[in-house]
């Protein structure tokens, strides 16, 4: 498993030691990601996805390779193509890739295929950069070195994820909104059940592309409501945005100018020390020194959540199912249980600390 | 004549610490001809070479014994993996030098009380790297509850996590032969010196962290009794914790960001909120009559904790965290230690959490006793 320090592979690792696995074999790409997964006591292999040959050491032996890497979108196309040599050069039998569902933009259509071509002009550079990993490998199919299947979730969610923290997070600080009346298709995927997916196509791999998502449609209204009833979160709070059109804001320039190459050179030449100072002092001249009271943040409309918000469609997966088996077995009633337990364990519910005072105090 | 000599300094252990934390401080103040950076220790040559780039005069040495057998510098910082701590540190006072030690002190209870040993016995200063006592924040909130300000009935909540990133060279820091814990040795340091030194000694009620046998913890709870609080504290290397300490009293709370090193928000009972932005200044230099300054950042605290330990070496000056303080964190880690509790994680499946019970390093400690 190649990114075992990520959210989705630290979920993979523990599930598979829980489950009394010892056959899976976690790889990152620098020592400070085995502190994710420290206390689980398994031994992790160091391979730099960037860097083919420290991949093809770290690989050596393994059967299955799991390629889980997130990083830089300038970087997944040679990470790709890197972990695909090394799993050839390692003797795989099966690689399988994590993809994104946000490689079709907007899901517009419900008889979208499995197969159906990446939009290479997507405005997200990950999305397109996610397309053409998926061309490349698209290509290597065809060679037969090895069986290639690609997964493409939707939103992975649960405990940990950042699109159960965000919403969440917006909840409770006063920031949330809903585009238009939240009734856009909110495309999940509940991690535990994508591990079992990666592990039912470790078992009987197809070469391929293959959606999957939850069973059950959920809107974004239905998702924000949950969680915040789950966090005693009035949903009037909520503010609406309209859905006509996006409207670009300071952020997006902002954004715009962290992409340019030269930015991403001038930040990894600075000092930790010196962004520091910089970070301070543009926090003091923003006047922005003192934190968000809670309940009174300002919404902040990005256009990923915008054109997550604006889906029309849910993700068909009915390919994944008859390839290999129907793997879910949560339900938006579990998962989000579990992820209201996650939220109060990190302290985002602010009344489980006035019940942890209540106890102390009797 | 200069008002006081330039001293050497030595760094033992090379790593992400000194790279990160370290060698911004050490460049001022050696480009202002305070220190001068004479030695550089750590068995990877690579990474002492990298370091050396910014300290053209220092020598590099694989091990400490090398080190010191062909120089005594004046101060020795020792940063390399705490399972060495009480090893380098005695090395260090054995050759005559004093030592500014970063955080934990020690792995144990038995290294802190040797290392405290060997600085009495060689009439040397043991400094400790635990440099939230410089922050202005504490001595705020500390100064509020003094006053009285949040009345009696103290009670807190302080958690500090987040999926860690900290760009470590090896994995020292997750094992237990070579860190002696995981996140409870780590920022659990910083975090049990820092109530300490708001609250007073306080003991360990209950203790519970999630490692499994060969693991150290990533998450731990502990319940904490102080002379004048008591509370919960949590702590994470896997979870963004919603970071900080909250404290409520009879009268009134408070709250406060550990990366908010210079402010504290508080407010009595049915006010509104409003922020103390501390004040205290440490000295800039070694000079007798230095220039001082309010630290706005973790690096100024770094910097001027760095200037503290020098002033304790020309000056006789008390240091802001001494070798006391660190054993004083060593004993309630350990204490945590003697008796830990598998912690419940809420969101895994019941079948989960008997596997999470059974594989406890309690558990299989037990067993192998």
């Amino acid at each position: 498993m190649v990114g075992a320090g990520g959210f989705v592979g630290a979920r993979l690792l523990e599930m598979a030691i829980l489950g009394g696995r010892a056959d899976v074999v976690p790889v990152v790409r620098s020592y400070k990601s085995v502190a994710r997964n420290a206390n689980l006591g398994a031994p992790h292999r160091i391979g730099d996805a960037m860097r083919a040959e420290s991949l093809e050491r770290a690989l050596d032996g393994c059967d299955a390779v799991v390629n889980l890497t997130t990083g830089d979108p300038s970087e997944i196309v040679r990470t790709t193509k890197n972990v695909c040599a090394a799993a050839v050069a390692a003797g795989a039998r099966v690689l399988v890739h994590l993809s994104s569902a946000t490689v079709y933009g907007q899901i517009e259509r419900p008889d979208l295929p499995d197969d159906a071509p990446p939009r290479l002009d997507h405005w997200m550079p990950y999305a397109r950069q996610k397309g053409l990993a998926e061309n490349f490998l698209r290509e290597r199919m065809a060679d037969g070195h090895l069986a290639i299947v690609v997964l493409r979730p939707g939103l992975v969610w649960g405990p940990g994820s950042p699109w159960v923290l965000g919403p969440a997070n917006d909840l409770v600080r006063g920031g949330a909104y809903l585009v238009g009346d939240g009734s856009g298709i909110c495309n999940l995927m509940y991690v535990d059940d994508l591990v079992r997916s990666i592990h039912a196509v470790v078992a009987r791999p197809v070469t391929g592309f293959y959606n999957v998502a939850d069973d059950e449609t959920t809107t974004w209204r239905t998702f924000y409501g949950a969680l915040a009833a789950g966090l005693g979160v009035n949903m009037n709070a909520v503010h609406r945005v309209s859905g006509d059109r996006y409207r670009a804001g300071l952020h997006d320039r902002l954004d715009a100018v962290r992409s340019l190459r030269l930015y991403r050179w001038l930040k990894d030449r600075l000092a930790l020390e010196t962004r520091t100072a910089l970070k301070l002092r543009l926090a003091e001249l923003r006047g922005g020194d003192e934190p968000a009271t809670s309940g009174t943040g300002s919404t902040v409309v990005t256009r990923t959540f915008w054109d997550l918000q604006t889906t029309r469609c849910s993700l068909p997966t009915s390919l994944f199912r008859a390839t290999f088996g129907h793997q879910n077995r949560g339900s938006f009633a579990s998962g989000l249980a579990a992820s209201l337990a996650w939220l109060r364990f990190i302290g985002l519910d602010e009344r489980a600390f006035a019940h942890e005072l209540d106890s102390q105090a009797s | 004549m200069r008002p006081h000599p330039r001293l050497d300094l030595a760094v033992v252990g090379c790593g992400a610490v000194v790279e990160g934390l370290y060698r911004g401080a050490l460049r001022k103040l050696e480009s202002r001809g305070i220190v001068r950076v004479a030695a550089l220790v750590d068995p990877n040559a690579a990474r002492t070479a990298a370091l050396g780039r910014h300290f053209r005069s220092a020598r590099a040495f694989g091990a400490v014994d090398e080190a010191f057998a062909a120089l005594t510098p004046d101060l020795v910082i020792v940063a390399s993996p705490p399972g060495r701590h009480a090893e380098h540190a005695a090395a260090a006072f054995a050759a005559g030098s004093n030592v500014l030690c970063e955080k934990p002190m020690a792995a144990s209870v038995a290294d802190a009380e040797h290392m405290l040993e060997a600085a009495r016995h060689s009439g040397r200063v043991l400094a400790v790297g635990l440099v939230r006592r410089m922050f202005p924040s504490l001595i705020e909130a500390r100064a509020l509850l003094d006053a009285g300000a949040l009345g009696d009935d103290l009670r807190f909540s302080y958690r500090e996590g987040l999926v860690y990133s900290w760009p470590v060279s090896t994995d020292a820091a997750f094992r237990r032969a070579t860190a002696g814990g995981g996140v409870l040795m780590d920022f659990g340091s910083h975090a049990l010196d820092f109530l300490a030194a708001l609250f007073g000694t306080p003991t360990v009620d209950a203790y519970a962290d999630d490692a499994y046998g060969g693991g150290v913890e990533t998450n731990c709870r502990i319940e904490l009794a102080f002379p004048r609080a008591s509370g919960v504290m949590q702590l994470s290397w896997s979870q963004p914790l919603v970071t900080g300490l909250h404290v409520v009293g009879s009268k009134g709370e408070l709250t406060l960001q550990p990366s908010r090193v210079d402010s504290v928000r508080w407010r009595r009972s049915g006010e509104a909120w409003r922020t103390l932005k501390g004040a205290v200044a440490w000295p800039t230099d070694l000079r007798r009559a230095s220039e001082w300054r309010t630290p706005r950042s973790y690096y100024d605290c770094i910097h001027d904790q760095l200037v503290q330990a020098l002033r304790a070496v020309l000056w006789g000056e008390p240091v802001p965290a001494t070798g006391e303080d660190g054993l004083a964190v060593a004993q309630v880690i350990e204490a945590c230690y003697r008796h830990p509790d598998p912690l419940r994680i809420p969101w895994l499946t019941p079948e989960e959490q008997a596997q999470t019970q059974q594989r406890h390093w309690s558990v299989q400690r037990s067993a192998a006793a």
